[in-house]
């Protein structure tokens, strides 16, 4: 027995020496050859591009980042895609719409959690109770003060709750260094699934099925999604590319140094949680206009909190437009790759590709992308 | 004038008294060493001035202000910055970057604040890294990380600076250079108080010395005076020599 346990232990642990080895060669002989062959494709293309790359560089690189030709062709190329799906994604798949749609609310969830945790390092594990604070305050307005309301009302007002609910969290647990701010995240969302499902006045587990949807019409049904999601995009770059992004990684990197430069980190971990909530509360509203049902399992359940976690790692932390590409990834594989499988297994292995980038691409799959078109230079030619 | 008072300063870690009823006045454009075997206190002394620790007794004052109770960042802004013993500088910056953190307003709305690529330069040549901006810090060499660091301090624009050991690993040809250095920022009006756990670096740059020893004052005086006082001597003797 004993000596089972030995040549186990030892045929185990020659093992991750065999994949190194292996990931050597792999990297020698197949990606090493793959990436030049690209980057002799790709330079003429790059060079192409930069005169273009150049005017926005010059224009609105400071705002949003430099970009070489080929980053510029990847967020253009993006954009465009994106702008035309209406015409385009019912071609390709019936369900596409749908898909794109709900990719835009992830994507909104995404990079509210990004400018917060992925930037301060401060991780929330319950940021889905932000979206669930604006959800539920449309359904209860809906329920109990007029079933009439107008969204310019109703909306408004949930995502000013979610702000608020940020605040009640961040004001007391941002003060405390370590672990303690996740925690507490963690229990807030907790607390709110408990306080859903346990009394009826706030719907229960059925939840609220009042609200209506924005519309019937998939095209126009994605673009209300897509719209405020670009936008969004649009702040939080222009938000992340400014001293305060700056000062927000700072915090990540080594909170002592900021209080050293004379900025109160306090004040900005504070802040970024704002500046993360009222995304959230749009993000929310906009799930109540897609499901037209506010209930535990769409809005609140921690699941949802650590998927948002999951776009972000995905895509690549702390770059806003990784987590955007990160929620289209996942929300693609989810529903349009994966559609023939059982939700568990398509969470087995959406949780599986999500282990992988931690332990092989921690900078998350776009951002590598970015980086890799950014080092293909016509010069090196 | 007095510059910083520290009046009875006490800073008690449970049942350690790190620092026991320590006073320190600095004058206008002094600068003044503060030296003590390793473990007498010197750094706790300036962790208490600039709040990283709380006071257990005693209090504190820059400029006639108490500060004894301000947050890191208040004291910074008031005009007091401390160039730390360790070097923390963020890797994912360039030097350039790493200066420029230090000049960013503590305002949320100030987006696109902060010192120009002009005055980043010349906070760099003040400790000449200049040459360095674009360098990312875990490719310089320790004895321009350590310049790097005081670059920083300097880009806070302070009147008084705490120095904690900055000549350590230093050779003596960067010691003479850095002790020049820290001789131009006095001459610019800026007072200075140089933490060190010898004489090394201290004899030919401080204006006088103040001795700690197990957390208490042990002598004051003038370099000269202090390189030979008996009880400095003797404190010295259980560890390295002065």
């Amino acid at each position: 027995m004993i000596s089972t346990i030995l040549l186990l232990g030892t045929i185990l642990s020659t093992v991750p020496g065999r994949i190194e080895d292996v990931a050597g060669s792999v990297r020698r002989n197949v990606l090493l050859p793959i990436g030049q062959t690209l980057d002799r494709l790709l330079a003429p293309v790059d060079r192409a591009l930069q005169p273009v790359a150049d005017g926005y560089n010059r224009r609105l690189g400071t705002y949003f980042g430099e970009m070489t030709g080929l980053q510029f062709a990847l967020i253009f190329g993006a954009l465009i895609a994106l702008l035309t799906a209406g015409l385009w994604a019912p071609l390709v798949s019936g369900s596409l719409l749908r898909t794109l749609a709900l990719a835009s609310i992830w994507a909104i969830f995404a990079m509210s959690w990004d400018i917060q945790s992925g930037y301060t390092g401060y991780i929330s594990f319950g940021h889905s109770v932000l979206s669930a604070a604006a959800g539920y305050t449309t359904a209860l307005l809906l329920v109990h003060v007029n079933p009439e309301l107008s969204l310019w009302i109703t909306a408004p007002i949930s995502v000013l709750a979610a702000l608020v609910l940020g605040l009640l969290i961040a004001l007391p647990s941002l003060r405390l260094e370590g672990p303690y701010f996740s925690l507490i995240t963690f229990v807030a969302v907790l607390l709110f699934y408990r306080l859903t499902t346990a009394f009826t006045s706030l719907g229960g587990i059925p939840g609220f099925s009042s609200p209506d949807v924005f519309t019937w019409d998939p095209t126009m049904r994605y673009y209300y999604m897509l719209v405020p999601m670009l936008l969004i995009a649009l702040a939080l770059t222009f938000m992340a590319r400014s001293n305060l992004g700056m000062i927000l990684v700072a915090i990540r990197e080594n909170e002592s140094a900021v209080s050293a430069a004379g900025i109160n980190p306090t004040k900005f971990k504070i802040w970024s949680f704002a500046l993360s909530s009222i995304p959230m509360g749009i993000g929310g509203v906009l799930l109540v206009g897609f499901t037209g049902n506010v209930d535990p399992h769409t809005f609140v359940i921690v699941d949802n909190s650590i998927e948002m976690i999951a776009m972000a790692v995905i895509g690549g932390m702390s770059s806003i437009l990784g987590p955007l590409g990160g929620a289209f990834l996942f929300e693609f594989l989810n529903h349009e790759v994966l559609h023939g499988f059982s939700t568990p297994v398509r969470y087995l292995f959406l949780w599986g590709l999500v282990l992988l980038v931690l332990v092989f691409a921690r900078d998350g799959l776009f951002r590598m992308i970015w980086h890799r078109l950014g080092a293909v230079r016509g010069e090196n030619e | 004038m007095s510059v910083l008072e520290v009046d009875g300063l006490t800073k008690r870690f449970g049942g350690l008294v790190a620092v026991d009823d320590f006073s320190l006045d600095v004058e206008q454009g002094e600068i003044v060493g503060l030296i003590g075997p390793n473990g007498s206190g010197k750094s706790t002394v300036f962790n208490c001035i600039m709040s990283i620790y709380d006071v257990t007794e005693g209090t504190i004052q820059f400029n006639g202000d108490a500060i004894t109770d301000d947050k890191t960042h208040e004291i910074v802004n008031k005009g007091l910055s401390r160039v730390s013993q360790e070097s923390n500088p963020i890797d994912l910056y360039p030097v350039a970057g790493n200066i420029k953190l230090f000049t960013l307003p503590n305002s949320i709305r100030s987006l696109r604040g902060g010192a120009s690529d002009e005055e980043i330069y010349e906070y760099a040549a003040r400790i000449d890294i200049e040459d360095k901006l674009q360098e990312m810090p875990d490719e310089l060499p320790h004895a321009d990380v350590r310049r790097l660091e005081i670059a920083k301090a300097l880009a806070t624009e302070p009147e008084m600076l705490l120095l904690d050991e900055p000549f350590a690993g230093m050779n003596q040809a960067e010691i003479n250079e850095l002790a020049g250095q820290i001789e131009r920022f006095r001459e610019e009006g800026m007072t200075i108080v140089v933490v060190d756990h010898n004489m090394g670096g201290l004899m030919n740059l401080v204006d006088r010395v103040v001795v700690l020893n197990n957390g208490e004052m042990l002598a004051a005086g003038s370099p000269e005076e202090i390189a030979e006082n008996q009880r400095v001597q003797e404190a010295y003797l259980a560890g390295e020599g002065l």
